[in-house]
């Protein structure tokens, strides 16, 4: 299959998602209320705290802010592009109703992962922006178009991590079935890009600053519109995130051959 | 069959049940001592330049969600009211209606065994990661502390295990009520004090919190145990903890005669 082949097969997805959503408006709202309200939680989190301190790990409140921001921009993407499909590949797979993707034309893990867009997710995704458009506002940062461009970049970046390292939590049920509550693992994993990267010393900075892709996820982007442009970080960035869709992948067909070879 | 002991072999068979899922409450436990690694980074980090925030330092806000933790999995409700409503979705419901035993009991009981399950299973990684954590539990030394937490976990069980209930009722009415658990979810982790201890939040909000029922179901029980209450705010809470024990387990015992009678009973 050609790339027009796969940019039709998303297009119709997508078109299909959305007249799926506007018949049943009521779940969306619903979910997109609750997403919103998630969001509201953990920004009260941190009006909280800054109630009574001025800075964490040195990031002022809308430093803060526009690293939160950045996080939930990630995280609002994957929610509406591709954490449905996982999710549900983890229960199709336990049930064995994962053979049907394996008999569409195409390669799997797009066809398993594209096949929904939450609109929801979507929705708050913009509200996310506008949560980073804020706090940009507020620290007086005015970034060019060379800089936003750089951030669409990083923040793609950090979607293809977090994509991964769902992608491996989910794969896991090839090798342990029924342990249902894994895929929840990839929230608490994640948690910690809302996190800013001085936070973290020692064994904790080795751990989920080198070892685990979150932080870097949301503080390489948002270092960089507060304080511009950094090779080292844009390049650790990519780095991680070749390393770990590459792993991912490689997770992914193994699982898949042995899912495969357990059903012939 | 005496009364009691229909209930005790509900209670039984729970924990039978949920020792078979040990492996997830176990994953659970893990991820939840991740959850506590981020909560310990994010204070440290807030904590950084000052002893102290709100009157509390840094070790005492720790304890408190060290305690919070295993409160969640001691008292808190997990599952309960996705497991109710498949009761009714299935039509498992209907044999409840045709013996002579309580549903809430059963169900309460099914609760009672579930949180032995998962507040032992909670200890296992507490002890493991004990050497990191033993420097910074700093526990309050009043007696009294003890016999004014205990009721109050008790009840805040029982308001956890009812509000659980009720959502699984709304099934009667709504086909789909996850999305419901789910909000209720949010407004629970910040009212009950899961974000942040809700001391912090600013008094007028506090002063209203105090009056839902969310502020008595985990954060209550909590901040008595870890000195972040005292005697008179204390005394107050558990009148009005009991008070929404009553209310709550009278709004349940109202949704179920009235959804009892939206029900249709198909087949056997």
């Amino acid at each position: 299959m050609k790339l027009i082949d796969y940019i039709r097969i998303w297009l119709a997805c997508a078109r299909y998602s959305v007249v799926r959503t506007m018949m049943f408006r009521f779940d969306f709202l619903m979910w997109a209320l609750v997403e919103f309200f998630w969001m509201g939680v953990n920004l009260l989190l941190v009006q909280v705290i800054y109630d009574h301190t001025d800075s964490i790990a040195g990031w002022t409140k809308y430093e803060m802010l526009l690293l939160l921001g950045s996080s939930m921009v990630v995280q609002r993407f994957i929610m509406g592009f591709v954490w449905t499909n996982l999710f549900e590949m983890a229960r199709n797979i336990r049930t064995g109703h994962f053979d049907f993707f394996l008999s569409q034309p195409g390669n799997p893990l797009f066809m398993v992962s594209t096949r929904k867009l939450d609109l929801d997710g979507l929705a708050n995704a913009v509200v996310a922006v506008g949560i980073v458009v804020y706090a940009l506002n507020q620290l007086a940062i005015v970034p060019s178009l060379a800089d936003l461009s750089l951030y669409a970049l990083m923040i793609f970046c950090g979607f293809v991590i977090n994509y991964s390292i769902l992608l491996i939590t989910v794969s896991l049920t090839f090798w342990l079935g029924a342990a249902q509550g894994i895929e929840g693992s990839y929230f608490t994993l994640m948690e910690f890009s809302r996190l800013p990267r001085q936070a973290f010393k020692g064994v904790a900075s080795i751990l989920f600053v080198w070892l685990l892709p979150a932080v870097v996820v949301s503080n390489v982007p948002a270092s960089a519109l507060i304080h511009g442009f950094n090779l080292a970080n844009t390049l650790w960035l990519i780095a991680v995130t070749l390393f770990w869709l590459s792993f991912a992948v490689f997770v992914f067909n193994r699982g898949l051959r042995r899912y495969a070879s357990a059903s012939s | 069959m005496t009364s009691l002991a229909k209930y005790r072999h509900a209670f039984l068979v729970g924990l039978q049940s949920n020792i078979i899922y040990r492996w997830n409450f176990g994953i659970r436990a893990i991820f939840s001592l991740l959850h506590l690694a981020f909560v310990f980074i994010l204070w440290g980090a807030a904590y950084n330049g000052q002893t102290h925030i709100g009157g509390f330092d840094l070790n005492q806000t720790l304890t408190y969600f060290i305690v919070l933790l295993m409160m969640q999995f001691f008292i808190g409700a997990f599952n309960e009211d996705y497991q109710i409503s498949e009761d009714i979705r299935n039509g498992l419901i209907n044999q409840f209606l045709l013996k002579p035993i309580n549903y809430y009991l059963y169900r309460f009981s099914i609760f009672v065994a579930a949180r032995l399950v998962s507040g032992l299973l909670v200890i296992v990684p507490l002890l493991i990661a004990l050497p990191l954590l033993k420097d910074h539990i700093v526990l309050p030394d009043e007696a009294w502390r003890l016999a004014l937490g205990l009721p109050a976990m008790i009840m805040a069980a029982l308001i956890q295990f009812t509000i659980a209930y009720i959502f699984g009722l709304l099934t009667f009415w709504f086909l789909e009520i996850q999305s419901f658990i789910i909000l209720s979810l949010a407004i629970e982790t910040i009212l009950g004090g899961q974000m942040f201890p809700l001391d912090l939040m600013p008094a007028w909000l506090f002063r209203i919190s105090q009056w839902l029922p969310y502020y008595y179901q985990m954060y209550f029980p909590t901040a008595i145990l870890t000195g972040r209450l005292d005697w008179t705010s204390a005394l107050n809470g558990l009148v009005i903890q009991a008070f929404w024990v009553l209310a709550l387990l009278a709004l349940a015992q109202f949704l179920w005669s009235r959804g009892l009678r939206r029900h249709t009973a198909v087949g056997g």
